[in-house]
């Protein structure tokens, strides 16, 4: 009973499309907390991020009718809201956990109350395909079997989201300025006494993050659900933070964790009729965490910097 | 510069300790210790004020007034009448839990996300035995579903301790991945194994011999025989369980500051190293401070389902539910203190209850309490007064205190950090207790041996 349905749905392209799409849905805020982490301030607020990410970019584009504009109001709100973070972590040197709660419950409360004051409780009907993030055909490659289906028929953010990532891996072990990043996250005072500047790097990485969560946002309102929801991040931020952790804090590794994540996440929905558990199935991506954390799997290991507020001339 | 300012900090002779100078201290202390979370709160009603007037309509004097108005209901809504101040009260019960379960880590200087899980659990294994057993008469089944549902959060809060001190895992990361998987297990039980027949995702009601009364009932019944009874009790909906969780309240109290465990928690907060070196067991310290953190949830969780209708856990409840959140906001607010957590608890159940008003009477959508609470959370976060006091003490930065006598300081363990001590920390009264931290740590040889301060507990206690 178990296995035909199990073969069944694991060769089918439709389940690949999906893990590669909620793996992207993901990723992006997870390269946002990766890029946030390494530069030593601790982000658990990319699920409030996304959750602004969603709203403003639904609001927007209804507002201008233009989706492309509601993606960069999107991403723009996120980094507003990574930048009060910033402020108040890297300049106030406020409890970064603190702050990313209370990040969190700004966004939530903040979107439902401009939600209800916006449509008088209605909720925001569904959007019309002109005004949704469009899903990209590449012509012919699109039609091979199988692979058309699950690379060459992904959301256009998808495939951003892939140049995001290879671009940040490079960026973060191949230049000097990625260098100069990890030098932060690891020992600001050293990385301080080499003339770097030690805010200001922080400051734009825990901004970078701000803009990834909010363009994962804009793919989550605008690409998948066609419509915004109170809460509809529903926990994805803390996924993406659990990938972080699991990806060893790596651009490369984050993204491999997310396609667990996002194939745990597509089976789990497809494989009910197996018996095993949707419900059950979901704590998968948590429990790997956890066993990664306390390295049955080879450890992991934040930066050493990782959530202290530097101070210049502070001596270690 | 740095030794003019040095100069007061050395060791003060203790004549100055007179009784005057200690209450002036004291009294310093009760004022500085409130007027940062009023200072907070103030913030972010104003600020909150202000969100009303941007989407209200109308003149700017129409605005103003209809953010009074709505303020108005806020409050009247929450505490205006008995009935509204039940349903608030039936807020502050799980709140002052979850609190609790939040501050007693953070006196280890643990930081417990995971109150919501904690909770969670609690509730989700008492209902399992309230199931399981559902014949067993009420005298039985109602504390072993208390003690299983206590005993569920206290494991759950334990894992993290247990991580935290074998492997070092950060408390952070694994209560958030622990809340999570709670909520997907508890999801799963309460659509299959527990799920009540013919229902939707839910448990069937607890068996009714295990419902906490309410009360006002308990009141009429006992000594409603001798004072003037309530009518209409019903009405009043606050259960058994808010007694619970004053108790609680004391009980942390008293474990913080009158006990060797509670002594022995704040110096593994402040300064482990040092706790090290004195004997204290820094990793069964954690690992009990955050299965007594979880302990507090779980019960929580417990005397919730057990004390409120519809007693039954219902599907995706704890994932959308925000009391494990608020919690943090309720224990930063009261400044990890049992009257402190109290307060913030009520205000927050109390905006909770109150918001649902607002929005029906002033239209204004009950979600600003969930701004006020954020903006709560940012300027404790921010400590605006210490932050221009640093700038201003900055320089002097080189002749801070160490920690150790911050550590030993009182019964308040103050969550401004060495720059905030460094201008007002080495207070008279502070002096015998960290030179026994002194001996504490020159003591460094068996971890049987008393420190002069833990004698000092245990004279305390015996007074007790």
């Amino acid at each position: 009973m178990f296995w035909p349905i199990f073969l069944r749905v694991i060769t089918s392209g439709d389940l690949w499309q999906a893990s590669l799409q909620f793996a992207a849905l993901l990723l992006l805020p997870a390269l946002g907390g990766v890029i946030s982490e390494r530069s030593g301030v601790v982000n658990i607020a990319m699920e409030g991020m996304m959750l602004i990410g969603c709203y403003v970019g639904v609001a927007v584009t209804l507002a201008s009718h233009s989706v492309l504009v509601g993606v960069l109001a999107a991403i723009i709100a996120g980094g507003l809201l990574a930048l009060v973070h910033g402020v108040v972590s890297i300049h106030l040197k406020a409890d970064q956990i603190i702050s990313g709660i209370a990040i969190n419950v700004a966004a939530l409360g903040l979107t439902n109350y401009l939600n209800i004051v916006q449509t008088g409780g209605q909720g925001i009907p569904s959007l019309a395909f002109n005004l949704r993030l469009p899903v990209l055909s590449w012509g012919p490659l699109a039609q091979l079997p199988f692979l058309g289906q699950v690379l060459f028929q992904q959301n256009v953010v998808f495939y951003l989201a892939i140049v995001i990532l290879l671009g940040l891996q490079f960026l973060l072990f191949r230049t000097n300025l990625g260098l100069r990043i990890r030098a932060v996250g690891e020992h600001p005072q050293a990385a301080d006494t080499a003339g770097i500047p030690v805010r200001l790097i922080r400051y734009a990485c825990v901004v970078a993050s701000g803009l990834l969560s909010g363009l994962a946002g804009a793919f989550l309102a605008l690409g998948v659900a066609g419509t915004f929801n109170p809460n509809m991040t529903a926990g994805r931020g803390f996924i993406a933070l659990a990938a972080v952790v699991f990806g060893k804090y790596t651009p490369l590794g984050a993204a491999g964790a997310c396609l667990i994540f996002g194939l745990g996440l597509a089976l789990s929905v497809r494989l009910q009729d197996t018996g095993i558990d949707s419900n059950l199935l979901a704590t998968l991506p948590y429990i790997l965490t956890i066993i990664a954390l306390i390295g049955l799997v080879g450890r992991t290991v934040a930066p050493a910097a990782d959530g202290v507020p530097y101070e210049p001339g502070s001596a270690e | 510069m740095a030794l003019q300012t040095a100069q007061p900090r050395s060791p003060t002779p203790p004549a100055l300790e007179t009784r005057s100078t200690t209450l002036l201290l004291w009294l310093r202390r009760v004022g500085s210790g409130l007027g940062r979370p009023l200072l907070a709160l103030a913030l972010a009603l104003i600020a909150g004020l202000i969100v009303i007037m941007i989407t209200a309509s109308g003149s700017l004097f129409d605005r103003f007034n209809a953010a009074l108005l709505a303020y108005g209901y806020l409050f009247s809504g929450a505490f205006g009448n008995a009935a509204n101040l039940s349903f608030s009260l039936v807020n502050v019960t799980p709140l002052i839990f979850t609190g609790l379960s939040v501050a007693i880590a953070y006196r280890a200087r643990l930081f417990n996300i995971g109150a919501e899980g904690q909770f969670a659990a609690g509730a989700i294994l008492a209902a399992f035995v309230g199931m399981k057993c559902s014949t067993w008469p009420g005298w039985l089944l109602t504390p072993l579903m208390i003690v299983a549902g206590s005993l569920a959060g206290a494991l759950w809060g334990g894992i993290v301790g247990l991580l935290k001190a074998w492997r070092g895992a950060h408390e952070v990361v694994t209560t958030i991945m622990l809340n999570w998987i709670i909520f997907y297990v508890s999801d799963w039980l309460v659509s299959g194994p527990l799920q009540a027949p013919g229902q939707a995702d839910q448990t069937p009601s607890m068996p009714p011999q295990t419902n906490l009364p309410k009360l006002s009932v308990l009141y009429n019944q006992t000594l409603g025989h001798f004072l003037p009874t309530i009518s209409q009790p019903e009405q009043y909906v606050v259960d058994v369980g808010f007694l619970f969780a004053l108790v609680a309240l004391v009980a942390y109290w008293f474990l913080m500051s009158r006990t060797t465990f509670g002594y022995e928690t704040r110096v593994v907060g402040e300064n482990p190293r040092a706790a090290q070196y004195a004997g204290i067991s820094v990793k069964r310290n954690v690992v009990l401070v955050m299965a007594l953190a979880g302990l507090f949830a779980g019960l929580g969780g417990t005397l919730q389902l057990m004390g409120q209708y519809p007693y039954e856990v219902v599907g995706q409840v704890f994932r959308n539910d925000t009391t494990g959140f608020d919690a943090i906001g309720v224990a930063l607010l009261g400044r990890m203190t049992a009257i402190g957590i109290f307060l913030g608890a009520l205000l927050f159940g109390g905006m909770r209850q109150g918001g649902s008003l607002m929005q029906l009477k002033a239209n204004v959508p009950g979600d600003l309490v969930y701004i006020i609470e954020a903006l709560v959370l940012f300027s404790i976060a921010v400590r605006f007064l210490p932050v221009i006091r640093q700038a201003l003490v900055k320089r002097f930065s080189a002749a801070r205190q160490p920690t150790v006598v911050a550590a030993l300081a009182g019964g308040v363990v103050d969550l401004d950090q060495a720059p905030a001590n460094g201008a007002e920390a080495p207070t008279m009264n502070d002096q015998p207790l960290s030179e026994s931290g002194r001996a504490a740590l020159a003591d460094d040889g068996s971890g049987q041996a008393q420190t002069p301060a833990q004698e000092r507990q245990h004279q305390q206690n015996g007074e007790a």
